[in-house]
C-alpha cells in the first residue's frame, strides 16, 4: 500500500462543484423542512462519494481515508443536509471491518453514549434490544448499523429500518437526530477485525465531526467576511471598522485553525495511530466553533439571526457538531490523562510528535 | 489565504533531537532559571555556543558566514530554545530579522561587515522604530537625517528602544526627506547606527518591575557615515514592512508562558494533580499543537519564497492572546499567592508571567494593528 500524504484534488473541486449546484440556501431550508433531502442525497451517490475509503472489494468506492474526510469537509462547508460521514467513514467502515455487505443506500450508525442497548449472542445469532438515541437521518436510512461490545467482543449489527421503530427528533440545526427502538432484533454475528472496537470508533466519529466542522467554519468566516464588506452604515463598509476587524480576524483564524488541525489529524489517521491528534483536533475544532460562532454572529448583526439568511445553516450545525463524539470536557479529560502521564519532560516532545511519541 | 498543513522531514527532525541533546547537556532542568521566551537574559557565552553550532543565522548564506539553512530549521532550533526558556538574548534580534535586512537590501562591504559577526554570534542589535510622537502610526516617525559631506546628521529620540545599553548596533528607521503631503510612506530610510557613537545617549525607562529592557535613545548631532545606510535612500517603509514578515508568526509569539507550564507539571510530580489541573495540561498541549501546526506552515510558506503577511499577522494576534489566556488559565486554577521572589520556580515564573505578559500583545505591532493588516487580506465568499 502507498501512504497518500495529499489529498486528490479532483476530489475537492468535484465535492465542491456538486455542493455549489445542488446545495444552496434555499436547499438546505427545505431540507430542514422535509426532514430529508433526496435529491441532494441521489446526486451525491451517483459520484461514489459516500462510499469513498471503502475497498472496492468490499462494494466501496476505494481511495484514501484523507479523500473522504476532504470530501466531508466539503460536505460541511456547503452545510449539506446529507448522512455522508455515517454512510461512509463511520457505518460503512464498520460493516467493512466486520465483513459485511455495503447496501446501496443510506446507512446510519448509532453514536455511542447514550443509549441503552443490549446484544446477546447465541450460536451464529445476535440479538438486539433496546433504544438508541440521536441517530443521524435514521428515518431515510436502509440499514442501521450498531457497534456493540458482548461477551468481550466487538460484533457490528446491520440491521433493517424496517425491522425497528423510528421516531423522529432533531438537533438544533433541524437535523434528524432519531429515536430508533430495537425489539429483539435478530441478525447474524459478526465480530471486527482486531483493533476496530468502541473506542476506535468514537475516535473515528470525532474525526468526521473534525472535518464538517472545518468545512463549516471556514464558509462562516468568509460569508462574513462578505456580508461586512458589503454592508454600509456611517458611509462606508462596516468591515472598515476596527471593532468589526476583529471579528473577521478572530473567525478567519479559527477557520485557519479548525482546518489545519482536521487536516493533520486526517493525514495521522491515515498512517495509522492518531489518538492525539483526533482528540486534539476535535477540542479545538469544539473550542473554534464556540469563538467563530461568536464573532461572526456579531459581525453579522441581526440579519444573522434571521432564517432567510444563511449564516444559521453553518452555526447551528456546529453547536450540534459540537457536541457529536465528545464535548469539549470528555476530550480534555482524555488528553489531561496523556499529558500528565507523559511528565514535564516529555510535555513538549507530545506536542511536536503527537501519537507517535506514547504507546 | 492558505495554511497548508506540513511535517517534518527525517533531517528535520535529526536537527530537532541535536538541539534537544545540546540543551540537556548545556541546560539542564533544574540548572536554570528558565527565561519566558524571547525576552531572554542576554548570554554571550551560551550565544556564542550556539553559533559555533552553525545556529545563529543558520538561514543566511554560507558565503557571509552562514549555514544556508532554511526557515523551516531556523523555527526548529528557535522554538526548542525557547521551550527550554534558554538564554538567546543577545543574539535574538540578529539572527531573528536584522541578518535577513542586511542580506536583502545591504551593500556587499556591508554584509561582509555584519553578517559573519551576526552568524558568530558576536553582536547584538537594537531596533529603533517607535518615537515619543510615533508608535503605532510608524510612518509618522520624525527623527531626522540630514546630508552631511559623507554622511548624515542625525537628530531626534527613539524609545521603547530594548536593550540599547548592551547592544552594538541600532537599526533605525529615519526620516532622510521631508514628509511630502499625502505621501508619509516615502522618504525614510533605514540606517545602521553604532550605539556608542558621540552624541548619541542612552537613558533607561524601567519597566513596570524595575528591570532595564526599554531605553530612550536620543540622537544629539550624531554623525553617521554613508555607508551605513541600508538599501535605497526613501526605500525604508518598504524595506521595515518586509522586515516585519520576518518577525511575526514564529514560535516567539506562542511559546512565553511553556517552560512556566512545564514547570509546573515538574514540581507537581509525585503529587496527586486535582482533576481541573490535569485537564488544564490536556488542554494546552492540544491548543500549542494546533497552533504550532499554524506557524510551522508559515515558516514552510516562506521557504518557498512567499512573503506570508496576512498569515504571520493571524498567527501573531492568536498567539499572543494565547499566551495571556495560558497565564490566566494558571492564576484561575492554581490557589497559591506566588511572587517573583517564592521559593518554587514555578510559582516566581508565574508571577513574572502575570508582571510582564500584558506587553506580549503590544511588542513589535500591537494586536489592534495586526488586525487591520490581516483584515485588509481576507477572503469573502469565492465569486
Amino acid at each position: 500500500m502507498t501512504d497518500p500524504v495529499h489529498v486528490d484534488p479532483l476530489v475537492t473541486e468535484t465535492a465542491d462543484r456538486l455542493f455549489s449546484e445542488i446545495c444552496g440556501h434555499e436547499a438546505v431550508q427545505l431540507a430542514e423542512t422535509r426532514g430529508e433531502a433526496p435529491e441532494i442525497w441521489n446526486a451525491f451517490a451517483d459520484t461514489g462519494f459516500p462510499w469513498v475509503s471503502i475497498d472496492e472489494a468490499a462494494g466501496g468506492s476505494g481511495g484514501s481515508l484523507l479523500d473522504a474526510l476532504e470530501v466531508l469537509r466539503v460536505v460541511g462547508y456547503h452545510a449539506a443536509p446529507i448522512p455522508a460521514a455515517e454512510t461512509g467513514i463511520l457505518g460503512g467502515w464498520l460493516l467493512a471491518s466486520s465483513g459485511q455487505e455495503l447496501p446501496a443506500g443510506i446507512v446510519t450508525v448509532v453514536p455511542n453514549g447514550g443509549s441503552e442497548l443490549r446484544g446477546s449472542v447465541s450460536g451464529d445469532e445476535l440479538t438486539v434490544s433496546g433504544r438508541a438515541l440521536r441517530v443521524p437521518w435514521a428515518r431515510v436510512a436502509e440499514r442501521i448499523v450498531v457497534p456493540l461490545e458482548v461477551d468481550g467482543q466487538t460484533v457490528v449489527a446491520s440491521i433493517d429500518v424496517e425491522d425497528c421503530h423510528v421516531e423522529p427528533m432533531t438537533n438544533m440545526a433541524g437535523e434528524p437526530r432519531d429515536t430508533v427502538d430495537f425489539d429483539e432484533v435478530h441478525v447474524p454475528v459478526a465480530p471486527t477485525e482486531s483493533g476496530i472496537d468502541l473506542e476506535a470508533f468514537r475516535f473515528r466519529g470525532a474525526l468526521s465531526r473534525a472535518a464538517l466542522m472545518a468545512g463549516a467554519i471556514e464558509k462562516m468566516s468568509q460569508l462574513t467576511v462578505s456580508y461586512t464588506n458589503d454592508r454600509v452604515q456611517f458611509g462606508r463598509p462596516v468591515a472598515k471598522f476596527q471593532a468589526v476587524q476583529q471579528h473577521l480576524v478572530w473567525g478567519a483564524q479559527d477557520a485557519a485553525l479548525a482546518r489545519m488541525v482536521a487536516e493533520t489529524a486526517a493525514r495521522e489517521a491515515n498512517r495509522g495511530a492518531a489518538q492525539f491528534e483526533i482528540a486534539a483536533a476535535k477540542l479545538i475544532a469544539n473550542q473554534a466553533a464556540a469563538r467563530a460562532t461568536k464573532a461572526c454572529h456579531q459581525a453579522h448583526g441581526a440579519m444573522g439571526m434571521t432564517q432567510e439568511y444563511p449564516l444559521h445553516h453553518l452555526s447551528r450545525r456546529l453547536w450540534s457538531w459540537r457536541k457529536e463524539y465528545g464535548g469539549d470536557a470528555e476530550w480534555t479529560k482524555w488528553l489531561g490523562k496523556v499529558a500528565v502521564s507523559q511528565g514535564a519532560d516529555q510535555l513538549y516532545p507530545l506536542i511536536t510528535g503527537g501519537s507517535a511519541n506514547f504507546n | 489565504m492558505r495554511f497548508t498543513p506540513t511535517e517534518l522531514t527525517q533531517e528535520e527532525l535529526d536537527l530537532q533531537q541535536e538541539v534537544r541533546e545540546f540543551l540537556a547537556e548545556e541546560l539542564p532542568p533544574g540548572s536554570h532559571e528558565p527565561c519566558l521566551g524571547m525576552a531572554a537574559r542576554k548570554d554571550k557565552d551560551f550565544s556564542l555556543k550556539m553559533a559555533a553550532r552553525g545556529w545563529v543565522g543558520m538561514a543566511l548564506p554560507k558565503e557571509w558566514g552562514g549555514s544556508d539553512r532554511t526557515a523551516v530549521d531556523r523555527f526548529i532550533v528557535v522554538e526548542e530554545m525557547l521551550r527550554w526558556g534558554a538564554p538567546v538574548g543577545h543574539h535574538w534580534v540578529g539572527d531573528r530579522q536584522t541578518g535577513n535586512v542586511i542580506l536583502k537590501f545591504g551593500t556587499e562591504e556591508q554584509r561582509e561587515r555584519f553578517l559573519p559577526a551576526i552568524c558568530r554570534g558576536e553582536l547584538g542589535f537594537s531596533i529603533g522604530m517607535s518615537e515619543p510622537d510615533s508608535g503605532s502610526d510608524l510612518a509618522s516617525v520624525s527623527t531626522k537625517a540630514e546630508r552631511a559631506s559623507d554622511g548624515w546628521i542625525i537628530n531626534g529620540t527613539k524609545i521603547w528602544t530594548s536593550g540599547a545599553h548592551e547592544n552594538d548596533w541600532f537599526v533605525c528607521l529615519l526620516r532622510t526627506s521631508p514628509m511630502e503631503d499625502g505621501n508619509k510612506h516615502a522618504g525614510l530610510s533605514q540606517i545602521l547606527i553604532d550605539l556608542r557613537s558621540p552624541g548619541l545617549e542612552i537613558s533607561p525607562i524601567p519597566f513596570l518591575d524595575g528591570s532595564h529592557h526599554f531605553n530612550e535613545v536620543t540622537f544629539n548631532e550624531v554623525f553617521v557615515p554613508d555607508t551605513n545606510v541600508v538599501g535605497d535612500l526613501g526605500m525604508g517603509w518598504h524595506q521595515n514592512t518586509t522586515e516585519m514578515a520576518y518577525e511575526r508568526g514564529g514560535p516567539d509569539r506562542w511559546l512565553s508562558p511553556f517552560s512556566t507550564v512545564e514547570q509546573l507539571l515538574r514540581e507537581a510530580r509525585g503529587t496527586e494533580l486535582e482533576d481541573t489541573v490535569a485537564d488544564l495540561f490536556g488542554e494546552l498541549a492540544a491548543r500549542w499543537w494546533g497552533i504550532r501546526n499554524l506557524s510551522l506552515s508559515v515558516a514552510r510558506l516562506i521557504d518557498t519564497g512567499e512573503a506570508p503577511s496576512v498569515e504571520s499577522s493571524l498567527v501573531k494576534e492568536m498567539g499572543t492572546r494565547f499566551e495571556q489566556e495560558v497565564v490566566e488559565k494558571l492564576v484561575h486554577l492554581i490557589d497559591l499567592e506566588y511572587s517573583p521572589d517564592s521559593e518554587s520556580l514555578f510559582e516566581r515564573l508565574l508571577a513574572q508571567c502575570v508582571v510582564t505578559f500584558p506587553g506580549n500583545t503590544i511588542r513589535g505591532g500591537t494586536i489592534e494593528i495586526l488586525r487591520s493588516v490581516a483584515s485588509k487580506g481576507l477572503k469573502g465568499l469565492p465569486t
